[in-house]
């Protein structure tokens, strides 16, 4: 099957994940394994015994490039891992509460043994990496931008 | 001179209190040439201009000596935390 005809999705969304049905959206008929990782928002988060609280996060994209660099993380799994079939990239934006998903990295294939679990953990840190997302945590005492650590090459 | 525009995001968009911003520019500038200029006009984010902020020319991380385009869509941020 040509790369062409594998599904894709990329999106920034105020909405609600709905794994089923990004799972239906990547599944083929000859799919036998899917991959999702799905990251949530962390209420409480324990540090030297004191357990700050997070009352809710708030997500900020460019939006055009971060779809872009989503596309490119993919093309990226797919040239490491050719047995992929379909990819699902999402990230949800906006104020989002604790104990609910952000993030979705989706990924199917015939078998289970050919990459999916490495090509779905590759796709988040990847996602933490070069797609300009970010978050903002709002808590009890204030709140704070959150930056990430790596710096991308020029092109990356 | 040339126009381009520029978007502020996370950070450096609490930081100048703009998402965007027309700007003009001498033909040829570089993105170290932007930075400067940005930095002059706002100098509440001159110490992440020089330290850990990223540019994005047209969408694609762009280093300092990246000469910009007339009409470039042009992004300044901090290192990304999406997930």
């Amino acid at each position: 099957m040509n790369a062409n005809d594998h599904p894709a999705i990329f999106t920034i969304t105020e909405d609600e994940l709905d794994l089923d049905a990004l799972l239906a959206e990547i599944t083929l008929p000859s799919t036998g394994a899917a991959c999702f990782f799905t990251g949530l928002v962390r209420g409480r988060t324990h540090k030297n015994g004191l357990p700050p609280e997070t009352e809710y996060l708030e997500y900020e994209a460019y939006t055009p490039m971060a779809e872009a660099k989503m596309r490119q993380v993919a093309e990226e799994i797919r040239q490491r891992w050719p047995t992929i079939e379909g990819i699902a990239i999402v990230q949800r934006v906006g104020r989002l509460y604790p104990m609910t998903p952000t993030v979705l990295i989706a990924c199917t294939a015939p078998h289970r043994d050919t990459g999916v679990f490495e090509a779905a953990r590759y796709g988040i840190d990847r996602l933490k990496e070069i797609v300009p997302i970010w978050k903002k945590e709002v808590g009890p005492v204030g709140d704070e931008w959150i930056e990430g650590k790596y710096i991308p090459k020029a092109g990356e | 001179m040339m126009k381009i525009t520029l978007l502020f995001f996370a950070t450096l968009r609490s930081l100048t209190g703009l998402k965007t911003l027309e700007l003009e520019l001498p033909p040829e500038s570089r993105v170290a040439d932007l930075k400067i200029q940005v930095a002059e006009r706002f100098p509440q984010v001159a110490p992440a201009l020089t330290q850990t902020a990223l540019v994005s020319v047209n969408r694609e991380y762009a280093a300092d000596d990246l000469v910009i385009p007339d009409g470039a869509e042009v992004a300044l941020f901090p290192p990304v935390s999406g997930g």
